[in-house]
């Protein structure tokens, strides 16, 4: 039996400047993981918006994108490197921790989570890759399940605010340096908080912008579950971001459809 | 009147599209100041400059395929909608409308409108086509059906947040965004007509420009 992915692209177009002679990367599938269908409860809830939100079958990344992966990016899409990305797609803090436009320069990060991306950027990566970011709704669901050994419940909650409690350290740790999940994903929590797709359908309350700004359909927001601090947490991140924004503990994994590959 | 200030804002960046005539307004050493820190989101500077650098191809309501920077050349008021809303969406196109008709005929002739879907499903050339008859839009106006990817990133450049909703309608901010000949964001709006009087800052920003 083989899976084949075929090359059918989800949108029409890219037209990122990386979007320009895009090369698709090679092997489908490889180092990402199935992640079942299931349900996912909203912590945003809004009125007459059902409480819980199928998430259909989706592949993840298992790992969160590295500095070397994303050196190769650039090197294949020289507008994306760091003195050339446009200010609007990317801020003047893009991939700062690196040496040059095409050098990472400390070693010991080659294998860490790339970190100081924009959401365009990231955005652009995942097309490069034939990918693309994963929705707010799958991200939370791939990320809500609890380590391997571990039951789902308050424990992984614990994990998560702990690590939100510690700072950043010196050096970012290579992936793979926290736990592993019970679907096969690394780090969901623990190293590098992650872009997704959508993240800017995200309103709790902003500066210029409350939730009195955002109307529309059935728009208004109903409750949120306020027991989730660590969703919290996500969600009031997010909703402080911009796309061109990068950020120190900010990186991304990708995600694809299910429906993309043939079973032959 | 806020529909004063915004025909002033609109015919002096229609004017210095033309470049026939020098804003005169005087270089006050707090114009500048009001237009970062009261009224406008996204200075051009910081927000990285022209939104045309998006390149991607759109399709308007005639069927027609085009880049953004087709809208070069000349003031726009731009929004994201999508037609199947009842609430908001045409509230913020009838503001719209009332800042172009609010400029004398010689500006608005210059001025675009530009609509752009988030609703990429429904919101076919063809329903367009009907939207803007219903809502009268002339040839000034365009209005556009791009990919999710496409829509999705529009609204990251213009910093719109919007959401899908479970039964297809849409969640999203109301602003409208004034861009000048270049495409750049000089001022956003309220779409649903507050805070209007913040079209001012144009003037500030076209009188400190150069």
């Amino acid at each position: 039996m083989f899976i084949v992915c075929a090359l059918v692209p989800r949108n029409h177009q890219d037209h990122l400047p990386s979007g320009r002679g895009v090369i698709n990367s090679g092997s489908c599938l490889a180092g990402m993981i199935k992640v079942p269908g299931g349900s996912y409860h909203p912590f945003l809830h809004r009125k007459g918006q059902p409480a819980v939100v199928k998430v259909y079958p989706f592949y993840l990344d298992v790992n969160a994108v590295t500095n070397e992966d994303f050196l190769a990016f650039v090197r294949a899409n020289p507008v994306w490197a760091r003195s050339r990305a446009p200010r609007l797609f990317a801020d003047a803090g893009y991939l700062k921790q690196w040496a040059g436009d095409f050098e990472i320069g400390d070693d010991k990060i080659k294998n860490s989570p790339v970190i100081n991306v924009s959401w365009f950027a990231a955005n652009a990566y995942a097309r490069w890759k034939g990918k693309r970011l994963p929705a707010l709704s799958e991200w939370e669901y791939a990320a809500a399940a609890p380590p391997v050994g571990m039951n789902r419940g308050p424990q992984l909650t614990r994990i998560i605010l702990g690590w939100y409690d510690r700072p950043n350290p010196t050096v970012l740790p290579q992936v793979q340096s926290t736990y592993k999940n019970i679907y096969g994903l690394y780090d969901m929590h623990g190293l590098v908080w992650e872009w997704v797709e959508d993240f800017n359908g995200v309103i709790i309350q902003g500066e210029n912008r409350g939730i009195s700004n955002f109307s529309c359909a059935a728009g208004s927001l109903n409750s949120i579950n306020k027991k989730d601090y660590a969703s919290f947490m996500r969600f009031a991140f997010r909703e402080g971001l911009q796309a061109r924004y990068t950020v120190r503990s900010l990186g991304f994994r990708c995600a694809k459809d299910c429906e993309r590959e043939m079973l032959l | 009147m806020k529909t004063n200030r915004i025909l002033l804002g609109l015919a002096a960046l229609t004017l210095a599209a033309c470049h026939r005539t020098p804003i005169t307004k005087s270089r006050s050493c707090c114009a500048k100041e009001n237009a970062a820190t009261t009224a406008t989101k996204f200075m051009p500077e910081a927000a990285g400059g022209s939104v045309y650098q998006l390149t991607g191809s759109w399709t308007d309501q005639h069927d027609r395929l085009l880049t953004l920077s087709k809208l070069q050349g000349h003031p726009q008021v731009v929004a994201m909608i999508f037609t199947h809303c009842l609430s908001v969406c045409p509230r913020i196109v009838e503001e719209m409308k009332a800042i172009r008709d609010s400029l004398p005929a010689s500006v608005k002739e210059k001025v675009g409108g530009v609509l752009v879907s988030f609703d990429p499903e429904r919101d076919t050339p063809a329903q367009m086509r009907m939207f803007a008859m219903k809502r009268q839009l002339d040839d000034h106006w365009e209005l556009l059906q791009g990919s999710d990817n496409q829509v999705r990133e529009l609204s990251m450049v213009l910093n719109v947040r919007y959401q899908k909703l479970s039964g297809g309608n849409f969640t999203h901010s109301s602003d409208i965004f004034i861009l000048d000949q270049n495409g750049n964001i000089i001022q956003s709006l309220d779409g649903l007509g507050r805070n209007i009087h913040r079209a001012d800052s144009i003037l500030n920003r076209m009188a400190t420009k150069d």
